[in-house]
């Protein structure tokens, strides 16, 4: 277990004037599962993209097995052992596993692509790790938890004796979690070597063999899991001991603000996206809605927001039938909403701070009046939400593109949180957001609910969901599965009926 | 970004657009000399062809409709649409502004006004028709707008080569329109078209930058989902936004018979392709209406310079369009021009 597999010594990446990697050294040991953990911005993502190849170093060595690296561009990477599986997949979705895995170097026979071989190879090297995949099956119909395991796949056929995982876990429900750390400890017994990149602290503990973090492109602490804990590697990344656990007192539900009755959405195409979904949420309570993501819930909050018009069902808010209506006229009878992506709908990326946190406020007073914005109006606004909510942003003409994910999402939250609207609709509110953020925009909603607003809460994020709400729906395949009052749920039985199982939940 | 640190040799920054008029002028240079002209001299004709203070008139008399096709491309663009059919607008502008005066009765000058509110509605409601098109059905601006040009045409054709046709002549073209109901001229070929078109101009910049319109345009423009999440309603917008852009065209058409050509003739209003240039200006600009305004009244001198230089020189005016690709196509190559943001 002692030899070193690879290692990164002084390893420098500058932006401009900004430093994302400043002189950063890791070492991780041939066989370990070695993670790699830090708030958005500190500096993991530059650092595993110089590791695979994608980027080249300012300053700095790469050695991998003794021998200096000089990666021209991942293919090198790739070629001296390493695999990387992304957090978004690159898979063909419409090819089969075994050619989405042969991909780039088939096995051919006389010029062709020899088809029995490739699926015979990858049946192999499938069962060898014990990856349960169907080599024939279409990429496109599998779970996700299995087209992981076909990027796992591909990067093996290469051979990749060093697997990087970028947040691994972000799209698993806990059982599929489980299946891949199995498969990640077949991996390491065959003396492969892990670098796990993730926020999630139990998944360090429960994995991984040695820990080093970062902070503002340092590194701050190198620990052995065993010898460590939870509280020890938050405070390592944050500099602080952060408060996971949200305080709030019991919720006091009041008038229903929304409801939906038999919402159907994309029933056209024979199976519905969301299929009969009824929910009630009330004045002064968060309803959390639990699922794998891609279980519906995109199209479900689509269908409430006014994004889409369902195919049948009704949406009313605040006894307005709102259910054929644009999103426009939502907003004016009383919707704030947290969209899932930051980046694609909850901000114009090249669009400046102000005229982000404008949205929605332009057409009153006092940033507009008949029709004429008023600039100063508009700044003192956003100066005004970017110094509450804590943006870290030079100044409120700068494009938000520019923002780190955390401060990204911190615009967002701020904009949709000062529309007084009754109902606020929070999807996936701190995904890919470091310790700190989640704190302030956990106590956020806490604070809202208690003002009385209704807040419907989605996360694929269990203890997010755990930790706020005080009623859980659970959507599974489109549809309400169940319900479960927050005090008696627990990750066990959550995660049963996100993955479909009820009798077992039960 | 990723600016490597071991290079120390840099190319001094040139901005884009001069960069690019450069490399086109050095391109346009070679064409000339490989063709056994004299580029300098073609320049030099060009220069005082546009730029010479007597010349003015003829800059400003070209740039008035080429600039107003700017604006008729740029408004939509700004929101990430593209309006292709301003020719077809155009025509049904011109058309209407030429029958009001002819078939309606009244005062000349009240005609002339009424002409050009109607050349404005109606081609702003041809326009519609395609937003209605993508708002309702699905079908792609981007196609129908262009598509619809077509019908326009060749209906404006058939009206004035058949029933509304001046037999007097052998062309396919309405009678002229009384002298009364014609736009007073300021000087020369300069005429009342030019200051309605500064209006214009100057409306836009100002809708663009300092009304809640304009705000939610621009948004719309760097990312639509975003405006639309953020309760902006596309559809209304899209409709509203082509109409404006339409009505343009209208009053581009408008000025033309009404100011210059006195009668509505088969394909005059299109040979100049004020409609091309137009939406090539804007997209230099990326739809930003100032910076669109200035690209147009540049291809506009370019072009006046280039008759200049076809009468005194040997080489073709064709020249000047060449130079005018040439700029757009390098823009398009370092900075994407018209690439929506990602």
């Amino acid at each position: 277990m002692a030899t070193v597999e690879l290692e990164a010594i002084g390893i420098v990446k500058r932006y401009g004037p900004l430093v994302a990697n400043d002189h950063i050294d890791l070492s991780v040991l041939r066989g370990e599962v070695h993670a790699v953990m830090g708030e958005n911005g500190a500096g993991k993502s530059t650092l595993m993209s110089i590791l695979y190849g994608m980027q080249p170093p300012d300053e700095g060595s790469i050695i991998l097995r003794g021998a200096e690296m000089h990666y021209r561009s991942a293919l090198d990477a790739i070629g001296a052992g390493m695999g990387m599986v992304h957090q978004a997949f690159k898979l063909f979705n419409s090819l089969s596993v075994w050619e989405n895995v042969v991909y780039g170097m088939e096995p051919t026979r006389a010029g062709l692509i020899d088809r029995k071989k490739a699926a015979a190879d990858v049946a192999a090297l499938a069962a060898r790790y014990r990856l349960l995949v169907d080599p024939n099956a279409i990429v496109g119909k599998l779970s996700v938890g299995v087209r992981q395991r076909v990027e796992i796949l591909k990067a093996l056929y290469r051979d990749a004796r060093v697997l990087i995982l970028d947040e691994p876990t972000a799209v698993l429900t806990p059982q599929e979690r489980d299946g891949l750390f199995d498969v990640i400890r077949n991996l390491t017994a065959d003396d492969r070597t892990i670098l796990f990149v993730t926020h999630k602290l139990h998944e360090v503990m429960a994995i991984t063999d040695r820990v080093t973090v970062l902070r503002d492109g340092r590194v701050v602490e190198r620990m052995v899991t065993k010898e460590t804990s939870a509280r020890e590697i938050i405070r390592a990344m944050t500099g602080r001991a952060v408060n996971l656990k949200v305080e709030k007192g019991p919720s006091q539900p009041g008038a229903v603000v929304l409801a939906a009755r038999g919402l159907t959405v994309g029933a056209d195409g024979g199976k519905p996206v969301v299929d009969h979904v009824d929910l009630d949420v009330r004045a002064g309570e968060i309803v959390g809605i639990a699922g794998v993501a891609g279980n519906g819930q995109t199209e479900l909050i689509e269908a409430l927001t006014g994004l889409r018009i369902p195919d049948s069902g009704t949406v009313t808010l605040r006894g307005k039938p709102v259910t054929a209506l644009d999103v426009e006229r939502h907003r004016d009878a009383g919707l704030a909403y947290i969209p899932e992506d930051r980046a694609t709908t909850g901000t114009a990326l090249p669009a400046s701070a102000a005229d982000n946190l404008a949205m929605g406020f332009q057409r009153h007073a006092p940033l507009s009046r008949s029709g004429l914005l008023d600039g100063k109006a508009i700044t003192a606004h956003a100066r005004d939400l970017i110094a509450r909510f804590g943006v870290k942003i030079g100044s409120e003409k700068l494009p938000v593109k520019t923002l780190s994910g955390g401060n990204l999402q911190k615009i967002v939250v701020a904009r949709e949180l000062s529309h007084t609207a009754p109902l606020l609709i929070a999807e996936q509110p701190t995904r890919g957001v470091d310790v700190g953020a989640i704190e302030f925009i956990h106590g956020q909603l806490v604070a809202e609910r208690d003002k009385g607003r209704a807040v419907l809460l989605v996360s694929a994020e269990l203890t997010e969901i755990m930790a706020l709400a005080d009623r859980i729906l659970v959507m599974f395949d489109g549809r309400i599965l169940a319900e479960v009052p927050a005090a008696e749920a627990t990750e066990e039985t959550l995660g049963l009926l996100m993955a479909g199982r009820v009798a077992e939940a039960a | 970004m990723s600016g490597s640190a071991r290079s120390s040799f840099r190319l001094p920054r040139i901005p884009a657009v001069p960069l690019a008029v450069l490399v086109g002028v050095v391109l346009g240079a070679l064409l000339v000399l490989v063709s056994g002209g004299d580029p300098v001299a073609a320049y030099r004709e060009i220069l005082i062809g546009a730029l010479a203070p007597a010349n003015w008139p003829n800059t400003l008399n070209w740039a008035v409709p080429l600039v107003g096709m700017t604006l008729v491309a740029a408004i939509p663009l700004r929101g990430g649409m593209v309006n292709l059919g301003g020719d077809g607008q155009l025509v049904v502008g011109g058309l209407v502004a030429a029958l009001v005066p002819l078939y309606l009765p009244g005062p000349g000058p009240l005609l002339t006004i009424v002409a050009i509110i109607a050349a404005m509605i109606a081609a702003g409601l041809y326009a519609s028709i395609a937003a209605w098109g993508e708002t309702r059905f699905g079908i792609p601006m981007l196609i129908s707008s262009l598509l619809l040009s077509y019908p326009a045409i060749g209906v404006a054709s058939y009206i004035v080569g058949f029933p509304l046709r001046d037999t007097t002549t052998g062309l396919a073209q309405t009678v002229m329109i009384p002298d009364a109901a014609r736009l007073p001229t300021i000087s020369g070929p300069l005429n009342v078209g030019l200051i309605l078109m500064m209006i214009v101009a100057i409306a836009v910049v100002f809708y663009d930058r300092r009304t809640v319109g304009g705000y939610e345009l621009r948004m719309r423009g760097l990312n639509a989902k975003f405006a639309g999440y953020g309760g902006v309603s596309l559809g209304p917008q899209t409709v509203r936004i082509m109409f404006a852009s339409g009505a343009i065209a209208g009053l581009v058409g408008a000025i033309i018979v009404l100011g210059s050509q006195y009668r509505f003739q088969d394909g005059a209003l299109l040979s100049p392709g004020y409609t091309w240039s137009g939406l090539m200006a804007a997209l230099l600009a990326g739809g930003e209406p100032l910076g669109a305004t200035g690209a147009g009244l540049f291809f506009a001198a370019l072009q006046t310079g280039g008759f200049a230089m076809q009468r005194e020189t040997a080489i073709p005016r064709v020249l000047t369009m060449v130079l005018q690709a040439i700029i757009i196509l390098f823009l398009a190559i370092r900075h994407g021009v018209g690439r929506r943001a990602s």
